[in-house]
């Protein structure tokens, strides 16, 4: 059944690619542009992985995206504040989960200059700083971790919040400041579309997974907030980064006894430098993750405090070919208190965490093909995540994407190694308009 | 007696008239770039790039570009707003133009919120996937190449020049057209590695706009891939007053309609 509504949707995407003009929508005679894309989605699982909802696919759905900009006039003092309304707005039909119909908003926010200094952006959109690529030191904003595996675009890797962001303009250097009242924690694998390892099962489970997590109330003391200081000295930039929230996955056992984990309180102070060396562009990131009701390391329910560091190095070799790199390295403070207040249970980590990732990018036929692989490499746990893909701009409107998440991993309890089962091939094809 | 001073003389008047000519092609290069490249203080345009491949299938390329001048000839800063295709709508390019080495770039993407910064050292690839290179956008310095003038008529200086970094570039040398009354290149050929004619960029119409001629309609053919395209330049606008922090971060997130519409 299902499979029939896939080919004939298939087959339609196809045609509508093909054979379609492109043209513009607006709404009203005159009005404002409204711009978007129908795009079906498939992936398919490599191992028959029965734990999870469906055996042979983790991602089926078409998708209907519409965005629009529009200049508010009225009142006058949005006019003279130079106003933006964003809008986008998303229908996605989910074939996984029995073709349910998901309405959200990816954007819906207002943008204002208040003075010539000043820029106050308020309403759900997606905050993003830092100068990792797919590594997030200081961008504790929420990501959507089962998107990223299953193969949707990396539109999706990061999820909307709502919030506030004040940005304020000095001579020499300017600062953000962002108040996120409701708690948006990442989305991560519970075994619906990605098994993984359960602490509970203590194995790899996927839908028979019964762990319940406690989310933090959605109260004003319970908002998060997030700043960042900058410049830019002769094109190096550098910042300096504060987190105060929670735990973005969590991370925490809330009751052991009955498998609940949580979000536990989290402050993040950090600094970047990205500028130009050695004819490409290198950058360097540092964070301390500060685990407030653990600062001692003897709460074995707790993360610790961490610290973290990033390096990276991109290059553009010609011929519309790059390569980048980078390492992460993190380091668990007062491991001796972790590693003493242990239950014999409990997975072992190590002090120290080292990663190492690679993106490399080819460009053809006219900027037309784009291919590339990023692949993520822990010297300390042995495992390994592989991202390839092929993406082909048939027309200026219908493009055609294939990829696959390859993981492999000796232990079940690493981060990559725990989705092996995962492994997943897919294809994405959307007409834009 | 007089024979051999005047032979000398002559030697050295014929001395000192070359090494004049190989100055003067310099010269008229670096006058040509300043005309192209650096009219007005600051300037604006919307600019739409058709790219026609072998099989005469089309894609369409519009964007919005602001540039200021630091200095005449010298740095320059540009920002280009997408507009279409409607996968890179919003998207904007931000680029601070230091003659001599690499430029410093920025990449907007709105979907993702995402200021990124480009590793780009190679200008001699293509802009947005047209037959133009980004050099051929951003303007290569005339003191990356040794100008010679190959032939001279009463309407264009003919000039050949040599790249003093050869393997830097895909080209062993080119060979300018530049117009007398403007100073303008009117084609510019470009020889492959073999010597053999591999790409010709031509200007089909030129303005004159407050004063400084303009070209409005650029066709670059790569003779290789038997592709081409047309790049049109309209609502050309020279000294509008571009502040200088147009060309940072906040404007990357925020395009600045004041100066764009």
């Amino acid at each position: 059944m299902v499979k029939k509504q896939l080919f004939v949707i298939v087959v339609l995407s196809l045609c509508v690619g093909l054979f379609s003009k492109a043209y513009a929508f607006r709404l009203g005679k005159n009005g404002p542009r409204v711009y978007g894309f129908i795009e079906t989605d498939f992936g398919v699982k490599f191992d028959h992985d029965e734990d999870t909802k469906h055996t042979h696919y983790n991602l089926a759905e078409q998708k209907l995206q519409l965005k629009t900009r529009l200049f508010p006039e009225n009142p006058a003092f949005l006019y003279d504040w130079n106003a933006e309304l964003n809008i986008k707005a998303e229908l996605t039909l989910d074939e996984y989960f029995d073709t349910t119909l998901d309405k959200t908003f990816r954007e819906f926010s207002l943008s204002v200059s208040p003075a010539s200094f000043m820029d106050v952006k308020l309403g759900k959109q997606i905050f993003t700083w830092g100068t990792g690529d797919y590594l997030f030191i200081n961008d504790l904003f929420p990501k959507d971790y089962v998107s990223f595996f299953i193969g949707r675009n990396d539109e999706y890797l990061k999820k909307p919040s709502y919030g506030t962001k004040a940005s304020i303009y000095l001579k020499n250097s300017n600062i953000d400041l962002v108040y996120l009242p409701f708690v948006e924690s990442n989305t991560v694998p519970n075994g619906t579309r990605l098994s993984f390892y359960d602490v509970f099962q203590q194995g790899i489970v996927g839908a028979s997974s019964s762990f319940s997590v406690h989310r933090p109330d959605r109260t004003l003391g319970n908002a998060e907030y997030a700043a960042r200081w900058y410049g830019n000295v002769s094109g190096y930039e550098w910042a300096f980064y504060f987190y105060d929230g929670f735990y973005k996955s969590p991370r925490g056992f809330y009751d052991e006894m009955n498998k609940v984990v949580f979000y536990p309180r989290l402050s993040v102070y950090g600094a970047s430098l990205r500028g130009a060396i050695f004819r490409g562009i290198g950058s360097v990131e540092f964070g301390y993750y500060d685990s407030r009701k653990d600062r001692s390391g003897t709460n074995r329910l707790i993360p610790n405090d961490r610290v973290k560091f990033l390096v990276g190095y991109e290059k553009d070799l010609g011929h519309d070919f790059s390569i980048g790199v980078q390492h992460l390295f993190e380091q668990m403070l007062n491991y001796n208190n972790y590693y003493d207040a242990r239950m014999p249970w409990d997975i072992i980590y190590d002090r120290y965490y080292h990663l190492s990732t690679l993106r490399l990018t080819k460009l053809f036929k006219n900027q037309t093909v784009r291919t590339g692989l990023f692949v993520f490499y822990s010297e300390t746990d042995r495992d390994t995540y592989w991202r390839p893909y092929v993406s082909w701009d048939v027309t200026d409107n219908f493009n055609v994407t294939v990829g696959a998440n390859l993981i492999w991993g000796k232990r079940d309890t690493s981060e990559f190694g725990q989705m092996e089962q995962d492994k997943n091939v897919y294809l994405r094809m959307r007409w834009s308009f | 007696m007089r024979k051999p001073v005047l032979l000398g003389a002559l030697f050295v008047a014929g001395g000192i008239a070359s090494v004049a000519c190989a100055m003067d092609a310099t010269e008229v290069m670096k006058k040509s770039n300043i005309q192209n490249y650096y009219s007005g203080n600051d300037g604006r345009a919307k600019v739409e790039m058709s790219i026609t491949d072998s099989q005469g299938r089309q894609r369409k390329r519009i964007f919005d570009i602001l540039r200021k001048n630091l200095e005449k000839g010298g740095e320059q800063r540009f920002y280009v707003y997408f507009k279409e295709p409607t996968d890179v709508e919003g998207m904007v390019y931000m680029v601070w133009k230091h003659p001599g080495k690499d430029d410093d770039r920025w990449l907007y993407m709105p979907a993702l919120d995402l200021v990124k910064r480009i590793a780009a050292s190679d200008k001699r690839s293509s802009f947005v996937g047209s037959d133009f290179v980004y050099e051929d956008v951003s303007g290569r310095s005339p003191d990356e190449d040794t100008h010679e003038i190959q032939d001279e008529d009463e309407d264009f200086y003919i000039i050949k020049s040599t790249p003093k970094d050869p393997k830097n570039v895909e080209f062993s040398y080119f060979v300018s057209y530049i117009s007398k009354e403007n100073f303008l290149p009117m084609k510019i050929e470009y020889y492959n590695k073999e010597e053999v004619l591999s790409r010709i960029i031509e200007t089909m119409d030129v303005k004159e706009i407050q004063g400084h001629p303009t070209i409005v309609d650029y066709r670059a053919k790569n003779l290789e891939t038997g592709s081409e395209t047309l790049m049109d330049f309209t609502e050309v606008k020279y000294d509008i007053g571009l502040p200088d922090d147009i060309f940072t971060e906040r404007y990357l997130r925020r395009p600045p309609r004041k100066w764009l519409d």
